[in-house]
């Protein structure tokens, strides 16, 4: 970043000018106190997700990493982050998946943003299916069990991206999610008293058990990631999952974005507070062990694993 | 004022509301949910407005 603007000087039109060269802003950030530039948003941008994939050690050299390609936004923004900052690791390469849970009016216009975006790039595509898998789509996995519909698509996408990406050779697994959805998981994990999950890290470490989750976008904010992509003509409007609004998170997510507008830094100083959690709790009993399910050998923190009980229930 | 909505709706704003966040507090909508252009090009919130703008407010999709 280059030497800073005085705040509060606006370009003509009243735009804000850009903390770092004065251009005119296209986003302003309270938390940090400052307004950023289309140039140095983008740089700001792929700056911190170095950081964070450095910080965590989230990629080695030689690591084939499977990328959970949804087509939205955050996904998309992974994938481009991602290939513009390959070369900085040796013998690194990328094959992104999409699971297709099948979702009618929703899945199709997000699965031809995958497809496209991955032809542009040149990366390597695989689409996976819930009714291959699964032997239905979700539509008709949750008729009558609606107000369950993230639960179970959590799971079951889980278990489709995991089986798809060591299929495909990979090494770890990244996904698109961002600062927001990662306070929002603290914030529902307390609500519901669910510890061992509020200080569970996926990306910790590597195991014969379990590919490590990785989430390079967790340091970038829902909006940041929406502006990154806009002002590189890479937005698309897309339409919104339809059991979005049964799920817990929708009402996590309207009160932390009111909280985060009114007190900048909210989500952020959830986010340390777990980090301080995870310290003080670090070899504890809360802490959970993995094993393996006894029916199929997947990792659980269980007897058996999530996908099985719905093998018992929802898929029977 | 000519602002179109997230749902492609217009409204039509006579009074100044000043910046792009009094007139997202005027609508009812988290400036964190959306972004605002003014002619194609995108606007923090605090940027000033005029009555000859054309705001178009985009809504942020969730989940993936």
């Amino acid at each position: 970043m280059g030497d800073s603007v005085v705040a509060g000087s606006d370009a003509p039109g009243g735009i804000p000018l850009c903390s770092c060269c004065g251009e005119p802003a296209v986003i302003s950030r309270p938390e940090r106190q400052h307004h950023l530039c289309k140039t140095h948003l983008i740089e700001d941008v792929e700056a911190r997700v170095a950081a964070t994939i450095g910080k965590e050690g989230q990629i080695r050299p030689g690591d084939r990493i499977a990328v959970g390609l949804s087509g939205g936004k955050d996904s998309t923004a992974l994938l481009v982050i991602l290939s513009r900052l390959l070369h900085r690791w040796q013998g690194v390469d990328l094959v992104a998946i999409t699971v297709d849970e099948g979702i009618a009016g929703y899945r199709a216009d997000t699965l031809r943003a995958a497809e496209s975006l991955t032809r542009q790039l040149g990366v390597e595509h695989r689409i996976v299916s819930f009714c291959n898998i699964f032997e239905n789509d979700l539509d008709t996995l949750l008729k009558g069990r609606e107000t369950q519909a993230c639960t179970i698509c959590g799971v079951l996408r889980k278990k489709a991206l995991a089986d798809a990406a060591r299929a495909a050779g990979a090494t770890v697994i990244a996904t698109g999610h961002n600062l927001d959805d990662e306070a929002q998981s603290v914030l529902m994990n307390a609500l519901r008293g669910d510890i061992p999950r509020l200080l569970r890290n996926t990306g910790a470490g590597r195991s014969d058990l379990f590919l490590p989750r990785v989430k390079p976008l967790a340091a970038i904010s829902e909006k940041e990631i929406a502006v990154y992509l806009f002002v590189q003509g890479l937005f698309t409007l897309l339409p919104e999952c339809p059991y979005t609004r049964y799920a817990l998170r929708s009402e996590v997510r309207a009160l932390l974005a009111k909280l985060e507008w009114q007190h900048p830094g909210t989500m952020l100083h959830l986010m340390e507070s777990k980090r301080k959690l995870e310290q003080m709790c670090a070899g504890t009993p809360v802490m959970e062990k993995l094993h393996r399910c006894r029916e199929c050998g997947d990792p659980c923190s269980g007897v058996i694993c999530q996908v099985c009980r719905l093998r018992h229930s929802v898929l029977k | 004022m000519r602002v179109i909505l997230p749902d492609q709706g217009i409204r039509v704003v006579e009074d100044d509301p000043g910046t792009v966040a009094a007139l997202l507090q005027e609508l009812g909508i988290n400036p964190l949910e959306v972004m605002v252009a003014r002619n194609g090009a995108l606007i923090p919130e605090q940027a000033a407005l005029c009555g000859t703008d054309e705001i178009r407010i985009i809504r942020i999709a969730h989940g993936g």
